[in-house]
């Protein structure tokens, strides 16, 4: 009797535990939660990465002793990475003056460095407005692929070209860095509205 | 004689049938997400299956068993069915292959473990794979967020649609095989009821 019982629970038991490892508590069930997860818990300082902008500045996110909003895009995506752009572009317009630029700052890095060059990441950014100071569109500078790749998922985005197509699917997260390079705030623009976005940006400034 | 060369026919129709879905066309069936989990990982469980059926006598799991391979095989479909397995079942070979063993082998075990248990096991087995199928469908279907990085959008929720429409098939099945449970007892009922009218 003890044995009928305890087999099937016994199995049960070990398929629940396979599932809880595999999906870190039930909580990742996707690669781009499951990577942001695996990077770690927030706050965690940002990786270093060295930058070059629409203006040929050459900067790290830590060097910028301001609030960052970062987010990862690339030119050639069909949509998801212009939604993403647009959703910012409102936020942007919905923040005041005294926010931005002067305590924050919107930066958006392409990742795709076969196709993407300064050319058209300037010719990107002017779709946006002449007057966008303090969004800065930016390309990762002398990095390989590799190493790229490296600090992507060190910082917790999945990133995968799919051979076929050539379409990167990838996490859109939008990352919001304190003024000590430290990730405070992790946002999901699928899921976060605007609204909620701006508010949590305004409380963690405010702080 | 003819045993044998039936057994030599069967496992190379088997070896064939591995061959084709995961070696042969596992490039193109990993293309679309609706070839991926809604051809090839059927097809590996329905290899399997065939080939259990093939070899039925020799596989008598007792009750304890049986449940046990009931709950590895939901297990291993819950499993394969999560974003996170089915990307790296496209993008890493290794686990493609891990993939299909494992669905070779939940369906190896499937037929004699179904064909031996009690119609209320089949009943809870058969009910749970249809809720899983359509809860997987719905989910797939709805989500307008993409789940799987290797596969786009639209073919998520066609997959979706598609598992939705196998689930309540099978959700009918099982409605069947339970009114085909009950048919005896109530045929048992009619006749007591009948001789004990003509025992009046």
């Amino acid at each position: 009797m003890f044995k009928k019982i305890f087999i099937p629970i016994l199995t049960l038991s070990l398929c629940l535990l396979l599932l809880n490892f595999w999906t870190l508590g039930f909580s990742s069930f996707t690669v781009f939660s499951y990577t942001l997860k695996k990077a770690g818990v927030i706050p965690r300082p940002f990786p270093p990465i060295q930058l070059i902008d629409q203006d040929s500045n050459i900067f790290q996110i830590k060097d910028k002793k301001k609030y960052k909003l970062v987010n990862f895009v690339y030119l050639n995506c069909p949509f998801v990475c212009h939604k993403v752009n647009n959703q910012l572009e409102q936020i942007y317009h919905k923040l005041d003056n005294e926010t931005v630029p002067s305590r924050l700052e919107f930066i958006t890095v392409s990742f795709d460095q076969e196709n993407d060059d300064l050319q058209r990441i300037i010719r990107y950014r002017k779709y946006f407005g002449d007057n966008i100071s303090g969004w800065s569109f930016a390309l990762p500078y002398h990095y390989d692929q590799k190493s790229f790749d490296a600090f992507l998922s060190k910082l917790g985005i999945w990133k995968y070209k799919i051979p076929s197509t050539g379409l990167i699917n990838h996490s859109i997260y939008i990352f919001l860095i304190d003024t000590d390079n430290n990730i405070i705030k992790v946002f999901d623009p699928a899921r976060d509205t605007n609204e909620t976005i701006i508010s949590e940006i305004k409380a963690c400034i405010k702080v | 004689m003819h045993k044998s060369l039936k057994n030599i026919i069967n496992i190379i129709s088997i070896l064939i049938g591995i061959w084709f879905i995961s070696f042969n066309f596992n490039e193109w069936l990993c293309l679309t997400m609706q070839r991926h989990q809604l051809i090839q990982l059927p097809a590996m469980l329905l290899i399997g299956f065939m080939t259990g059926y093939t070899y039925r006598k020799n596989i008598k799991p007792d009750q304890t068993i049986t449940i046990c391979i009931l709950i590895l095989t939901i297990f291993s479909i819950i499993f394969w069915m999560i974003p996170r397995s089915i990307d790296l079942a496209v993008i890493n070979e290794k686990f493609n292959r891990i993939m299909h063993f494992n669905m070779l082998i939940a369906g190896f075990f499937l037929y004699p473990v179904l064909s031996k248990t009690v119609p209320e096991i089949k009943i809870v087995f058969l009910g749970m794979m249809a809720s899983m199928l359509m809860a997987g469908g719905i989910t797939l279907k709805t989500y307008n967020l993409l789940l799987c990085s290797s596969f786009t959008i639209e073919q998520q929720k066609q997959t979706g649609l598609i598992l939705i429409l196998v689930g309540i098939t099978l959700y009918f099945f099982t409605i069947f095989i339970f009114l085909r449970g009950l048919k005896p007892e109530e045929l048992k009922e009619k006749v007591n009821l009948n001789d004990s009218i003509h025992t009046q």
